[in-house]
């Protein structure tokens, strides 16, 4: 592997750089977790401890992340793609070795100043190899299915270390995403016809290897009021507080929610419930109209990358991201099972929102070096 | 990385370059994702508003103080018709973590494991080690156990108080009373139907109930369950002259403290809510509208002896006579031919009509959430009519059948069934529409009687008391078609005839016959027995005086109208359990 792409006459110099980066898009983060931050100040009954102070310190460090990222040359991301993934592959077996030495689930990397969940990050990662994998094949490469074997083994290796932590949930997240992957890639219909079958047949197998707790979780979506006083209470009490919001909501600081634990994980996976009793169905509309904001925003500037490895990358960040908000508020609103999703941007959570102000910087990279020339 | 042949390509150059991805095919598969995610969102959206506009308000109207601190209105207590207790509210504590300040957690563990009977040691240090900030350790803990707990000093454990609803007879009046939320909202049965006055103004509710008879019932069909295997069984008590609901029983059951781990099967209320074909309890209603109408009379003779063809349906009798029958002979022997052929003689609409008029289309008018819809033949045909008059091809709820059997014996007047006791209405008949005249009713009665006293219903005969009643056995449908093996076995009975009071109902689903039944598992063997033993329970605690005199004998009374002479002499230790 040479440097010799890196010496080509479209370098962009750093001026130029930083003027194509999308500063809209940057105010429009800050507002969506300003928003974060104001929850989770009510969250806490009218305190910056011990979540708002928190969250606007992880996103303050989250956008120098952003904007690094978002500076080094997208090719430079390209050449570390498969390095970064091994990276964060060593990361999961660490976790799962010492899992099993300590008790029980293990998903931290104690960094000494912050704690690390590698599984986030594999999030990115993922889209990182995938996108560098599919950069270089050509659409008749795609199409056969013994292609896509390797790249079938990148996905299959990191979701099968994620799924003995145990973490059944993020690792069909990590699924998803890397089918979203396969998808935009050009993988033919088929495949994921015979990969959809083949999934429908393995339900029954999943279910009988799947934990107790999880079970119920799906049992309890099915019928929330059949267990009220169990499994079903948080989704029942969501609803029930989404609902007492109505059109203008009860006022910032006077949710129930917050002077009240009827929701154990307010600041994390409820905290759109929190926010919209507060605020109502304007305030719930509006947060989503904000999120879909960023989303959309995403993929125009996915669109505008000339080389698959921009585009891909760019799709799957933006996927992920789009793909939690919708998973997080539909689960609150009893669409979904509670499968453990944060809101992005708003739920408090120091890697989720690494990952993520680290993904849009990848996103911003692409963007700015969206027309710059490419050795495959 | 790849040891793939690789070539470079320049995007920008100048001419068409090789692309490494269809541009069409890349941007169709872009747009059907964002598709998704619009309609992900666009669910959503709609969601949002109904939560919040369509049902919020719903719920803020449901729920005057729930969720806000501070005093709450205490949930008026269910008491049954001689003011015992059937539900109340308790305050409980639950014991919670915060994980965050617990010192030395394998040792609180341990101490709460020792307290705490519903949990290990080792699920409680996973729960106190979890660094969440809230995590419930466990719900509705006695006083005892709150005052251990605190006396252990350990700092992180705190307690929240919570009303929870207590039903000290707990399966016995599970269906009946339903059950609230942890909100304490009621959400089935009595707890739902007068949850306004309950939860708003804490009135006490007082029902109709008798718990004894609740009980007796309760108990008897619990019997006939396990000594018939049966799948299922519903009783019901209902007083003909006011329409009180005095006890009504489903099984299975649940326990009405943990709904959530019933199933659907133990929940559903069998009494009002499920909705059968009954079989020939319900030949009383044609036989009733035959009379009334003037079409028959006891001495109308009816020639049961060949089959009806209707298209490709024909009608048979399983015990037929082979000769031509009375009316009181159609009724005990509960032939199918005789009593489609009195309903025929009705007229086209004629047999419709009065089971509309016997609210058998509608739900019934009663205090309870759950009331089931009745099924019937629509369009109604002439076959519609046949097989109706023998209780198929319509189904209704138990207590649809009680309420209807209760108008025919009480003098004739259909009355909404009751559940709340009103101290207003003066004890009495009330308020109703007549469906048949006195004299029909009369009638009815004593075609009951005689079921009793030498029919299919014998084993529903009470020493000293003067029981009357029908039989009924239904095939259910199966997979395919009508299954001879799978049959709902019902009894209807009233008591006591000289001046009826009570009619009590008993249903078994799919009873198996035993050694003892001689190989049947009808309703004249399975539910007769039922409402036999609650009747002899009930009669001394209602003070019913029995009448032991042996003066008055139906068979006797009747015997102008019953050829077989055999069948008007013949005791009740001998009678058939043939019966449908």
């Amino acid at each position: 592997m040479s440097f010799r792409f890196l010496a080509v006459r479209d370098a962009l110099s750093l001026g130029e750089k930083l003027r194509s980066i999308r500063w809209s898009f940057v105010v429009l983060l800050m507002v969506v977790a300003g928003v974060g931050v104001m929850s989770l100040y009510s969250a806490a009954g009218g305190s910056m401890e011990p979540w708002a102070g928190n969250h606007a310190l992880r996103f303050g460090l989250g956008l120098t992340v952003m904007l690094v990222a978002a500076l080094i040359d997208i090719r430079i991301w390209m050449q570390f793609a498969y390095v970064l993934y091994g990276i964060v592959i060593l990361m999961l077996v660490y976790v799962d070795i010492s899992g099993h030495i300590g008790m029980g689930a293990q998903r931290w990397i104690n960094l000494g100043f912050m704690a690390v969940q590698p599984s986030e990050l594999m999030k990115i990662a993922i889209v990182l190899a995938l996108a560098r994998f599919f950069h270089g094949a050509t659409v008749d490469e795609v199409r056969s299915p013994l292609f896509l074997i390797r790249p079938l083994l990148l996905v299959a290796l990191p979701v099968f270390l994620v799924a003995v932590q145990p973490d059944l949930g993020t690792s069909i997240k990590l699924l998803l995403a890397a089918g979203a992957m396969f998808w935009l890639a050009g993988v033919s219909y088929w495949i994921f016809a015979v990969v959809g079958g083949a999934a429908l047949a393995a339900m029954p197998v999943l279910w009988a290897v799947m934990h107790d707790y999880q079970k119920k979780r799906v049992l309890t979506f099915m019928n929330p009021e059949s267990d009220p006083l169990g499994a079903g209470y948080h989704i029942t009490q969501s609803k029930i507080a989404i609902g007492s919001g109505g059109v203008t909501g009860k006022g910032y600081l006077k949710g129930t929610q917050s002077s009240l634990d009827f929701l154990p994980e307010k600041q994390t996976d409820f905290i759109f419930t929190l926010f919209t009793e507060e605020w109502g169905l304007m305030g719930g509309l509006l947060l989503m109209a904000l999120i879909s904001s960023v989303i959309i925003y995403g993929y125009v500037m996915a669109y505008a990358n000339q080389s698959q490895f921009g585009r891909l990358l760019s799709l799957g960040i933006i996927f992920n991201f789009s793909m939690y908000a919708i998973i997080n508020m539909g689960m609150v609103m009893g669409l979904l099972p509670v499968v453990g999703i944060p809101l992005p941007m708003i739920s408090h959570g120091g890697t989720a929102m690494l990952a993520l102000m680290g993904g849009f910087g990848l996103l911003m990279s692409a963007y700015v070096h969206r027309d710059v020339r490419f050795s495959r | 990385m790849s040891r793939r042949p690789r070539h470079d390509i320049d995007i920008r150059h100048d001419d068409a370059p090789p692309r490494r991805w269809s541009l069409p095919q890349a941007k169709f598969r872009l747009l059907l994702v964002v598709s998704a995610f619009l309609l992900g969102y666009f669910a959503i959206s709609l969601r949002l508003i109904d939560l919040t506009l369509l049902r919020g308000g719903d719920d803020n109207a449901q729920r005057p103080a729930a969720s806000v601190a501070g005093p709450q209105t205490l949930r008026g207590q269910i008491l049954d018709r001689n003011g015992d207790l059937m539900a109340t509210s308790l305050k409980m504590a639950s014991v919670y973590a915060d994980a965050t300040l617990i010192i030395d957690a394998p040792q609180v563990a341990k101490d709460l494991a020792a307290i705490l009977d519903d949990s290990t040691a080792a699920a409680l240090e996973k729960k106190l080690t979890s660094g969440r900030k809230f995590v419930w350790l466990s719900r509705n803990i006695t006083p005892r156990q709150e005052y251990a707990i605190n006396s252990l000093g350990h700092p992180g454990i705190s307690f929240e108080h919570q009303y929870r609803r207590i039903y000290p007879h707990g399966r016995l009046t599970a269906h009946l009373l339903g059950y609230t939320d942890v909100d304490g909202r009621g959400i089935a049965g009595i707890e739902r139907a007068f949850d306004r006055e309950m939860g708003f103004t804490g009135e006490d509710i007082r029902l109709t109930v008798d718990l004894r008879i609740q009980h007796i019932l309760h108990r008897e069909l619990e019997k006939a369950k396990t000594t018939f295997q049966a799948i299922a069984a519903t009783g019901l008590v209902m007083d003909v002259q006011t329409g009180e609901i005095i006890a009504a029983v489903s099984l299975p059951d649940y326990d009405p403290h943990h709904p959530g781990e019933a199933t659907d099967e133990e929940k559903f209320n069998r009494v009002s809510l499920g909705v059968f074909e009954m079989g020939s309890t319900f030949k009383l209603f044609p036989t009733a509208a035959a009379l009334d109408g003037g079409a028959a009379s006891f001495a109308t003779q009816i020639d049961a002896t060949k089959p009806i063809k209707v298209g490709r349906f024909s009608i048979t009798d399983y015990h037929g006579k082979n000769r031509v029958l009375s009316l009181p002979e159609v009724f005990i022997h509960s032939s199918n031919i005789g009593t489609a052929k009195m309903a025929l003689a009705l007229g086209r609409d004629g047999l419709r009509e009065f089971y509309e008029k016997l609210g058998f289309f509608k739900q019934v008018p009663v205090d309870l959430p759950e009331r089931g819809l009745p099924l019937y033949p629509q369009p109604w045909r002439e076959v519609s009519t046949i097989t109706a008059s023998f209780g198929h091809g319509v189904a209704v709820s138990p207590l649809h059948l009680a309420r209807a059997a209760a108008a025919l014996v009480n003098g004739g007047i259909l009355i909404k069934p009751q559940l709340k006791l009103d101290s207003d209405t003066p004890l009495g008949r009330l308020q109703g529409e007549r469906v048949v005249s006195l004299e029909t009713s009369d009638k009815i009665r004593k075609l009951l009687e005689l079921v009793v006293a030498s029919g299919t219903g014998s084993k529903a005969y009470v020493e000293g008391y003067n029981v009357g009643g029908k039989t009924g056995t239904a095939d259910k449908i199966g997979a395919k078609g009508y299954n001879r093996d799978a049959r709902l076995s019902s009894f209807i009975g009233v008591f006591p005839m000289n001046a009826p009071r009570y009619v009590v109902l008993a249903i078994i689903d799919e009873p198996k016959p035993t050694k003892d039944t001689y190989g049947y598992a009808t309703g004249g063997w399975t539910a007769a027995p039922v409402v036999a033993s609650l009747i002899e329970q009930m009669g001394p605690l209602y003070q019913i005086p029995p009448d032991l005199s042996n003066t008055h004998d139906i068979r006797v009374e009747m015997a102008p109208y019953l050829k077989d002479e055999k069948l008007a002499r013949k005791g009740s230790a001998d009678a058939t359990g043939t019966d449908h």
